[in-house]
């Protein structure tokens, strides 16, 4: 049986650990256990380049996104605005850093180490998998790769400048500004960009 | 191992398992596994008293969440404190339903769900009791995805206080449900993270076999 493994024709399934024979799969199709429904595995390919063009604009997105207004306020002649990164510091000045912390970390940290580490994981599979060092720095980004994506909540924080827009729309003025845009560019990007990754191929890279 | 489709061979019976990292199959006797170096355990029973104790904590906490004020907001020299019900509630009579729906979602409903799904889950493993697996499976799939969604109520508020700001004019600050309700969706989806799903199929293995082939 252990021989088995070592061509990689069986896999176990990670929620329920039954053992499922390969098959090779049309792209874009998915396999999932046949006992209870956990993605098992796809066409373990993305195209490196692809990402590489797709992970350098949401960096170029990224700190506009940050820096720039995402939500301006006009109440009685006077205009307030406020950036991603204001909106934790706001929290937490009032004392409540642990609200301020999760913002901060979803919004603005994990995706900020998200796409530099795909950046480097690209660079070191285009140019460098013959460094040893190199390659270690590769595993270490590769099985942090699961815990950034999951703190990594864009798309949430995108639906929360609408909802914050339409519930204080019943006291003042509110509008979108430059930061918004660059926002959602910046979510339409780390989207696309994830739905490329395949962490399967990524990993292929360092057995070679 | 046969080629029978309903075959219900398992990892830890020939000696296979998976990396709980890179999710690489690998013999079962090596401490580490061979392309991550991390730790490999077959089953991780600790992981149900682990994911317990998250989730009681996450239980309690929900309660100063949904009584204590999320938001004090001063309009006009006036001081309201609003809970996040009574937010919600407010969001309905000024007639902002769609709004209204979505934080009641997110900030209600999932988190409610999330409790109540986990802990029949848990208890469906600690006690062994004989609900279908296959349902018990995909309500776990579904609490791991929407469970996140709960934080648009810690954006939105995140929000409202730096942009709302001038005095006695009108003026919001976030209030001490703010910090339970943050560690009630830290805490659940750690509880839904830590647990190792292996168990689950385990422990129920004979009471399935008897309600499937039937």
């Amino acid at each position: 049986m252990a021989s088995d493994a070592l061509d990689n024709s069986v896999t176990l399934c990670r929620s329920c650990d039954l053992v499922i024979r390969k098959r090779a799969l049309p792209s874009g199709v998915r396999a999932l256990c046949p006992r209870c429904h956990t993605q098992l595995y796809d066409t373990p390919y993305c195209s490196i380049n692809g990402m590489l063009a797709l992970c350098i604009t949401a960096i170029i997105f990224f700190f506009p996104a940050n820096t720039y207004p995402v939500l301006e306020l006009e109440f009685l002649g006077s205009m307030r605005t406020t950036t991603v990164l204001e909106g934790a510091i706001a929290v937490y000045q009032q004392g409540y850093w642990v609200v301020a912390v999760a913002v901060m970390t979803a919004a603005v940290i994990a995706p900020g180490i998200l796409l530099v580490s795909i950046l480097v994981q690209i660079v070191i599979i285009k140019y460098g998998l013959q460094h040893s060092l190199l390659r270690s720095i590769l595993k270490q980004a590769l099985k942090l790769q699961g815990l950034l994506t999951q703190l990594t909540m864009l798309e949430i924080y995108v639906i929360s400048f609408l909802v914050a827009a339409f519930n204080l729309a019943d006291f003042a003025t509110v509008s979108f500004s430059f930061g918004t845009f660059c926002f959602t560019m910046l979510f339409i990007m780390h989207l696309f960009l994830l739905r490329e990754y395949d962490i399967e191929h990524m990993w292929s890279f360092l057995e070679k | 191992m046969k080629s029978n489709p309903n075959d219900s061979t398992l990892g830890k019976q020939v000696g296979l398992t998976c990396c709980p990292t890179c999710n690489k199959v690998t013999c079962a006797k090596s401490a580490c596994c061979s392309r991550c170096d991390t730790k490999l355990i077959i089953r991780d029973y600790a992981s149900l008293q682990k994911s317990w104790a998250l989730l009681i904590t996450a239980a309690i906490l929900l309660i100063p969440a949904n009584l204590y004020p999320i938001t004090t907001l001063t309009n006009q020299g006036k001081v309201t404190q609003d809970t996040i019900f009574s937010g919600i509630a407010h969001l309905v009579k000024t007639d902002m339903i769609p709004i209204a729906i979505i934080l009641f979602t997110a900030s209600i409903l999932v988190p409610l769900l999330k409790i109540i799904g986990l802990t029949i889950y848990l208890t469906a493993i600690s006690f062994k009791l004989p609900i279908s697996k296959k349902n018990l499976m995909i309500g776990f799939h579904i609490i791991e995805w929407i469970g996140r969604w709960s934080m648009l109520d810690l954006f939105v508020i995140s929000l409202t206080v730096a942009v709302v700001n001038m005095g006695q004019l009108l003026d919001a600050k976030p209030a001490p449900a703010a910090t339970a309700f943050a560690l009630v969706i830290l805490l659940t989806q750690l509880a839904a993270k830590v647990i190792d799903t292996r168990l689950l199929w385990d422990r129920l293995e004979s009471k399935n076999d008897s309600s499937t082939n039937t």
